[in-house]
């Protein structure tokens, strides 16, 4: 039962770059001995090192499996014993009773039906190892045995497949240690007085031509005792695969760690360890089990939320490839179930698989402090370990591998194709270099995914959406905490252009305000569902409810970005116009992040400008738009003015169009950078700012003088939002007095007023909220952004003071 | 385990109207790999459904089957038994023991399964077995009194037999179980 290929390339084992792994190193003793080292690093050996402690424990695991074998496989046939005389009416052949012996025949024999189709298959080019028939009837023992223990399981398509490989390593295990018996066979046979044992069995017989014999045979009998007392000088690596196979150390015979005879048992504890992840959190079940983790209300099937790890770690690490394959239409899970469900056995040959698994069960399987299994919300598939880390990475690190030509894909269909026929030739070790560096990444992303992750727990679709949604977010919270000076400086510019680009389409809409308000409304009603929310206590008005929820949401995001933004250059002596901030707070629409780019969409049509992609991918992610757009659409019910019209029907244009199911990656299309992104989004703010600078120079209100102007970026922020109200206020009642619409304009300023009152109230509560954060990485900035959320509320009131006034 | 089932004399849609409902529901496909079937079905719907219980269906003619294509006679080898068919009417006189065993000692078979009497019955003779499954839907008979519907199953194994009968008894299943060892392999 020697391998076609027997490939165990002995320096395979690649060298670790990253610290975390040297202290593992040390624990790697087996170096050559895949089998042992694998059992180790699943849980089913101790690492200890005493040889003792090992051989218990493999002698256990043995005596257990013997004994579920037993048990288990049972043929009715066999009469019991006499004493219980069956149920003739349960037990009968043709009875319906499942828990019968004959149901349990009948069911192990459909079991066996699958099993077989799949093993029949099972890597037909080491068909000479895996199809010889003791090999099939042991792994159909060993899977047959898991899935009668596991009824809740069954038997999926795909077990096989992880079976195989442990399989193949014991094997190569027990002919490695053929190999050094032949070279060290004196240690391994009994040799006393230079007599083999089939010699002293005969001693009888005394045979004195023998025995003289033997006697001149001195040399070699010293040469014998001599070697035999330097068994502690020979190489570890003999040594321990000697003190692993002697037949008269710990537990005797099955305690031999490395034994044909006890194969299947060995195989057996490495899968159910594998599949049940042995108290860790990667356990390969998971990935076959159609229930979430955290309950059947609570989440995906596992194998999606996995996939949807991969993703979010894809999007941190290279965006512009993430966006492409979202765009595309590529979910996850498309190729990523056949990658985890087997653990990428399907994807590489025999031989690299194996340096693969070495890699990925060298890592520690515990689950992650910090990624807590307690929101029931969030469960990451299994993935929260470092080895699940890992096997995000080294999904990252394929996708990367082939990322030219995904790139180059134009359908889904053939990116799928790219992504399923993984290369054959692959540079392994390169490949296994850069998931080791991408496994930190990977953990922080998913820490990072906690906090801002939440389940509407709506609609299967809206949490696709949302995760969509989230995985954006985290781009922003990873890349963000990694880069802020660079967002800073785009989106300065990208504020400018935006805020001229503004006033020219103020200049050009009139008179769709009218048509354009009604869609609006309903439109806004219909994206309320899909907007994530936080708790909100303010939302009572039907017109606002879009906004109150967005609101502390945008709030939070806002304060973030203004921390972040609190080194920016303040003079921002943009001229503002409202309708800057209207349209960027359109494009921001809704909470969802799906949502607010199809807003974006509309306004820049021509879309070709680099400027262009920015805002909509900045506003895309950013909730503070959405919050202002929000919050600008909903006071605006009064039709009759026309600068107030002349935001709206901004502010309506785009809905309208959102509501075409247009898919959430359309804008991302358009957006090939995510700091650009991201830069935009803190352009919009830094847009905002300048808007507000600018109302105050309006100084209708002169009382507000005591209002920092652009010094005070995170009042300006906060304010800013609300602001954006004011100014269409402001505007509006510059245009009234140019058009001596008094009315509308009286009107259209109360229900700012109201609207602002609102938006206080929503305020304090977010920042109740962000008092009782903890945990938050934001912490710091959360607490200026506090402050500075204190400061800008006192302003706001006196604004909505003046304003209701009017 | 080889599963096999006897049934026989239906006489649908002459004496009865259709097969028990107790024992359809414990027939499912899959589970059987031969049906033996003595005769007197009688029209091809019942053939149909046994055909569906299993592709392997035999049968043997009886006096008021409708297809007459059947054989009077079938012999069938299952792993280390031969099984011998017939429908039973040709037995002169019906039922008696030794003309049955004639039979098989002429088909030269472990166990013979034939049918016409309507009454269960199993019993053991000289180096053989002798089953009648009786009928299955319990129709009327000249000979029997007080006809009980009942199916044959036997579990055939190796050199062991195993045999349930499955009578319906006041609309409840009842369920028997006989064993049966063959001394020596067929050559």
């Amino acid at each position: 039962m020697s391998p076609a290929t027997k490939t165990l390339p002995e320096s395979s084992l690649s060298t670790r770059s990253s610290p975390e792994r040297d202290d593992l190193d040390n624990n790697r003793r087996f170096w050559d001995l895949r089998g042992v080292q694998w059992r180790t690093d699943l849980g089913v050996l101790p690492s200890s090192s005493s040889v003792d402690d090992v051989r218990r424990v493999t002698a256990n695991s043995r005596r257990s499996y013997a004994a579920l074998r037993r048990r288990l496989l049972i043929d009715p046939l066999i009469p019991k014993d006499g004493s219980n005389f069956p149920d003739l009416t349960m037990d009968n052949p043709l009875s319906q009773d499942p828990d019968s012996m004959w149901g349990r025949f009948f069911q192990k024999a459909e079991l066996e039906k699958m099993v077989d189709q799949d093993l029949s298959r099972l890597y037909p080019e080491h068909g000479s190892y895996f199809q010889t028939p003791g090999c099939q009837a042991m792994l159909r023992r060993i899977l047959l045995l898991w899935c009668i223990r596991h009824p809740n399981y069954g038997y999926r398509q795909g077990m096989h497949e992880l079976l195989a490989p442990l399989l193949f390593v014991l094997q190569a295990d027990v002919e490695r240690l053929s190999a050094v018996q032949k070279l060290y066979e004196h240690y391994f046979t009994d040799n006393f007085d230079g007599l083999s044992f089939h010699e002293t069995d005969s001693a009888y017989k005394s045979n004195l031509k023998q025995i003289s014999q033997h006697i001149e045979d001195d040399s070699g009998i010293q040469e014998n005792q001599v070697m035999a007392n330097n068994l502690e000088e020979l190489d570890p690596k003999i040594q321990t695969i000697i003190s692993f196979s002697d037949a008269y150390g710990a537990e005797g015979e099955l305690g031999i760690v490395l034994s044909e005879r006890f194969m299947e048992h060995d195989a057996y504890c490495m899968f159910d360890a594998l599949m049940n992840g042995a108290g860790g959190a990667v356990a390969m079940a998971n990935f076959f089990s159609p229930s979430p983790l955290n309950g059947p209300q609570n989440g995906l099937p596992p194998v999606i939320e996995a996939s949807s790890v991969l993703y979010h770690l894809l999007a941190v690490v290279d965006s512009s490839l993430y966006t492409h394959l979202v765009e595309l239409g590529v979910e996850p899970q498309y190729f990523a179930l056949r990658w985890l469900r087997v653990l990428y056995g399907r994807e590489f040959a025999l031989g690299d698989l194996l340096v693969i698994w070495d890699e990925i069960f060298s890592f520690d399987n515990h689950r992650l402090d910090g990624v807590s299994e307690n929101d029931p919300e969030i469960s990451f598939g299994g993935l929260n370990s470092s080895r699940g880390a890992f096997i995000a990475a080294l999904a990252v690190s394929m996708i990367l591998y082939i990322r030219s030509s995904i790139l180059a894909t134009e359908t889904a269909t053939s990116c799928l194709q790219r992504l399923l026929n993984f290369p054959n030739d692959v540079n392994l070790g390169k490949l296994v270099k850069k998931a080791n560096s991408l496994v930190a990444l990977a953990i922080k992303a998913m820490r990072s995914m906690l906090p801002t992750m939440h389940s509407d727990g709506v609609s299967e679709r809206s949490k696709l959406a949302v995760s969509r949604g989230h995985s954006l977010s985290l781009d922003i919270s990873a890349s963000g905490t990694g880069t802020p000076i660079s967002l800073v400086r785009d989106s300065y510019w990208e504020e400018k252009w935006r805020v001229l680009h503004k006033e020219e389409e103020e200049k050009q809409t009139t008179s769709r305000k009218q048509v354009e308000n009604r869609p609006k409304g309903w439109s806004e009603k219909v994206k309320s569902p899909l907007l994530r929310t936080e708790s909100d206590p303010s939302s009572s008005k039907v017109y606002h409810e879009k906004a109150g929820p967005s609101r502390p949401h945008v709030r939070r995001n806002l304060l973030d970005d203004l921390a972040r933004q609190l080194g920016l250059e303040e003079e921002i002596e943009n001229s503002v116009s409202e309708d800057d901030s209207t349209k960027r707070s359109l494009s921001g629409n809704g909470g969802s992040e799906g949502n607010s780019s199809i807003f974006s969409e509309p306004p820049t049509p021509t879309g070709g400008d680099a400027n262009d992609n920015d805002h909509e991918n900045d506003t895309e992610r950013s909730s503070v738009a959405s919050n202002l757009s929000v919050e600008e659409n909903d006071p605006e019910p009064c039709p009759a003015v026309e600068s107030c019209s002349a935001t709206i029907p901004e502010v309506s244009l785009p809905l309208p169009v959102s509501d075409t199911p247009k898919a959430a990656p359309l804008p991302l299309v358009q957006n090939e950078d995510s700091i650009q992104k991201l830069g935009s989004n803190l352009k919009e703010r830094i847009s905002l700012s300048g808007k507000f600078q600018w109302f105050w120079k309006f100084g209708k209100n002169g009382g507000e003088g005591s209002v920092e102007k652009g010094g005070d970026v995170p009042d300006s922020k906060e304010s800013s939002s609300i602001v954006g109200r004011d100014q269409k206020g402001e505007t509006a009642a510059s245009a009234t007095d140019v058009k001596s619409v008094n009315q509308n304009t009286t009107c259209s300023l109360k229900n700012l007023g109201e609207s602002m009152v609102e938006n206080l109230e929503v305020i304090e509560s977010v920042i109740q909220q962000e008092k009782g954060e903890t945990g938050s990485k934001k912490a710091m900035l959360v607490d200026r952004g506090q402050m500075t959320a204190m400061a800008a509320l006192k302003e706001l009131r006196k604004i909505s003071n003046i304003l209701s006034e009017m | 385990m080889v599963l096999v089932m006897a049934i026989g004399d239906l006489h649908i849609p002459h004496r009865a109207l259709e097969f028990p409902t107790k024992f359809k529901s414990m027939l499912v496909p899959g589970k059987i790999q031969h049906i033996i079937c003595t005769g007197n079905l009688c029209i091809k719907e019942v053939h149909d459904y046994l055909k569906s219980l299993t592709p392997n269906l035999h049968i043997t003619r009886g006096e008021y089957d409708e297809d007459a294509r059947y054989p009077e006679i079938e012999t069938l080898t299952i792993e280390q038994f031969k099984l011998g068919l017939s429908h039973g009417h040709q037995v002169v006189p019906w039922g008696d023991f030794d003309s049955l065993a004639m039979v098989q000692r002429q088909l030269d078979v472990d166990i013979l399964v034939s049918g016409h009497s309507h009454r269960f019955m199993v019993y053991k003779h000289e180096m053989g077995m002798v089953i009648n499954p009786g009928s299955a839907t319990g129709s009327y008979s000249s000979m029997t009194y007080d006809v009980n519907p009942s199916i044959v199953l036997m579990d055939i194994d190796g050199l062991r037999v195993v045999v349930y009968v499955y009578e319906l008894v006041d609309g409840e299943v009842k369920v028997e179980k006989i064993d049966f060892k063959k001394t020596s392999t067929t050559t």
